[in-house]
């Protein structure tokens, strides 16, 4: 079963684009077919924020059961692909914007947010890359990536709601209520619980490839 | 060795006594904050014109430069209080000493005390260079208090991050912004309302949480950073 | 009782393999001496056992008064002497000692009484101090707050002979006089100290 588990990821990621373009309506309120962008913009930037959590648990595991290099590993990794999507989400975001507002980036509170978090996923990366030793980076890294918690609820609570934003409200979901077409929904659903599961599945991949990695390198030694 | 809270207290106050002592005799931080900061001013002044900006354009802009004058004066010269003790390797014997709360409140402090000064030194300045009329000088001073504890106590950490890795300049800079920066936001937003004589609002609240926040995890995290 | 056990302690640096699982046991009165040229790990050895550095693998137990102390605790306990343990350059002897006493909840007459015992200049600034008095500074900085376990690195070097006299003294009075006194000391070459009763040889 477990190595049919990407096959059926694939299958599942291949749906949900042919709901996208064929099975969703188009959204009332967005110009032309850009709505598209929905259902790949809206999951990337939850994977992004979804990344930082999965890290902040990473590194309270690594600091409280026993420094274990691999929970200093899966960190590391989840930061990284929280990098890669939040860039993905913000290109995606900013192309829609072009199409939507005219402007590819106009400093919208949800923008900004995430720019900002993605400043801090890459000081984070900085930050282990100007320590040599294991175990000062691993607690170190730790260390500042839960100091982001601090910051996480402003930019993604508070600042979204302190300025006036561009982003649509339904669709960002900001009360927590729905009020969009059901088939959207469906399909947003879908489409974010397939990055999620890529996310997890990429992650996976090269948590084990990196500890291959790191035993090669300890038999060579 | 039972920690009594009075003792506790008394390691705090030892740690800021020297602190203050050191920095009196070599006064490199202030030099580099005081220094920093003024320049920063003069070069704001000066670009702005002797007709400076309009009251519309002095609302919104102003408030601003004053914050990022403040934010990279703190960048220049604060870490400096965690730096210095690794690069002269007096590191080692406070690891062997401090009780890591003690040490960690009693750097917060001297770092706050150096930011106060620093605020006490340039704000003045800048509101008479700019011709700033500040409509509530009570929230403004708020505003400065509130702030400036937020920009002592991130740095604080942070700097105690970077003391124990490579590159620590541009290090400590690319570390500390992100963390930063809805302090920023907030107390500019904040500053905005006093010269403008605006209620303080939602910002006030959400910027005591944030000094709350950045406290607590200071706090927290400081022993895993100091120490193996 | 005082005890002081390490099993099995493993620390490498990068490729660099420096401790590869190095045990020993202490008990009250004795020293353990640990020989080794250059680059043999005498140094992070002393380092893990004094909290100060993370070994990779292997254990390290120390209790006192039948008590385990784990790691926080163990590092404010010991005394350390070290080359490359420095202090504040800017303060005096007396002025770091005060400072110091505080932090460890010593009373400030005990700076004082320490000062004494190594002959060391009250009011000179530390940044002005000779190697030897440098020397004699981290015995008295060590000393402070009356450990039981003290961990020496090079503990001789730089002194002159009157130096190196009164520290063997300290060393003996506490392995003799202090109720569950012991050490391990690192040296590049045997020392000649009375109490050493057991080595070990880091050589390659």
């Amino acid at each position: 079963m477990k190595k049919n588990l990407p096959w059926l990821l694939w299958l599942w990621i291949s749906a949900v684009i042919v709901g996208a373009f064929y099975y969703a309506p188009l959204a009332a309120k967005f110009i032309g077919k850009s709505s598209r962008i929905l259902y790949f913009h809206v999951p990337m930037a939850w994977v992004s924020f979804t990344a930082f959590i999965a890290a902040a648990v990473w590194s309270v595991l690594y600091l409280m059961k026993g420094r274990q290099e691999r929970h200093d590993r899966a960190a590391a990794v989840a930061i990284q692909l929280g990098l890669l999507f939040g860039v993905l989400a913000i290109v995606t975001g900013s192309l829609w914007a072009r199409i939507e507002w005219r402007m590819w980036w106009n400093w919208d509170p949800r923008q900004t947010s995430l720019l900002i978090s993605l400043l801090f996923y890459a000081a984070y990366l900085a930050l282990r890359g100007a320590v040599d030793d294991p175990e000062k980076r691993g607690r170190l890294a730790a260390a500042y990536a839960l100091l982001g918690i601090v910051v996480t609820p402003f930019l993604f609570w508070v600042m979204p709601r302190i300025t006036f934003s561009l982003h649509p409200q339904p669709v960002v979901n900001a009360d927590g209520k729905v009020e969009m077409d059901p088939r959207i929904f469906q399909v947003l659903l879908a489409s974010t619980f397939a990055f999620t599961a890529l996310f997890f599945w990429m992650h996976n991949l090269q948590c084990r490839l990196q500890a291959l990695v790191a035993r090669k390198t300890d038999e060579q030694e | 060795m039972s920690p009594l809270a009075s003792t506790w207290a008394a390691e705090v106050a030892a740690v800021f006594a020297k602190e203050w002592r050191c920095e009196l005799r070599t006064k490199v931080a202030l030099n580099t904050l005081g220094l920093f900061a003024v320049t920063t001013l003069v070069v704001a002044s000066v670009s702005l014109g002797p007709l400076g900006v309009s009251k519309a354009q002095g609302s919104a802009l102003l408030p601003v430069l004053l914050w990022l004058i403040l934010l990279f004066s703190v960048a220049a010269g604060l870490p400096r209080a965690f730096v210095q003790e690794e690069e002269s390797q007096t590191a080692t014997a406070l690891r062997l000493s401090a009780t890591p709360s003690a040490l960690f409140c009693g750097k917060l402090l001297y770092s706050l005390t150096l930011v106060v000064a620093l605020e006490a030194l340039i704000t003045p300045i800048y509101v008479t260079i700019m011709n700033l009329q500040v409509a509530r000088p009570g929230l403004l001073v708020t505003a400065l208090a509130a702030g400036g504890y937020g920009l002592a106590a991130g740095s604080t950490l942070v700097a105690a991050i970077i003391a124990q890795a490579r590159s620590k300049g541009t290090l400590f800079s690319v570390l500390s912004f992100p963390i930063l920066l809805p302090l920023l936001i907030l107390v500019i937003e904040l500053t905005r309302n006093a010269v403008l004589g605006d209620p303080a609002g939602m910002a006030l609240a959400q910027l005591l949480l944030y000094d709350a926040s950045v406290s607590i995890f200071g706090l927290m995290l400081f022993p895993v950073v100091w120490n193996p | 009782m005082t005890k002081l056990h390490f099993e099995n302690v493993r620390r490498r640096f990068g490729r660099l393999s420096v401790l590869q699982g190095v045990s020993g046991t202490v008990l009250p009165g004795e020293a353990l001496l640990v020989t080794g040229p250059n680059g043999s790990g005498k140094s992070t050895l002393l380092r893990c056992l004094a909290g100060i550095l993370a070994p990779d693998g292997g254990r390290i137990d120390y209790q006192e008064d039948e008590r385990a102390l784990d790691l926080a605790e163990r590092r404010l306990r010991i005394g350390y002497v070290a080359p490359d343990l420095a202090f504040y350059s800017e303060l005096t002897v007396a002025e770091n000692l005060q400072f110091f006493a505080r932090l460890r909840r010593v009373s400030p007459e005990r700076g004082f009484e320490v000062l004494d015992r190594l002959a060391l200049p009250t009011d000179r600034m530390v940044g002005t101090l000779s190697s030897g008095m440098r020397q004699r500074l981290r015995w008295g900085w060590a000393l402070l707050h009356r450990p039981r376990l003290l961990l020496l690195d090079e503990p001789f070097q730089n002194l002159d002979a009157p130096g190196e006299e009164g520290t063997r003294a300290l060393l003996h009075e506490h392995l003799e006089q202090t109720p569950g006194g012991l050490a391990v000391i690192a040296n590049p070459a045997s020392l000649e100290i009375d109490r050493v009763t057991a080595r070990i040889d880091l050589g390659r």
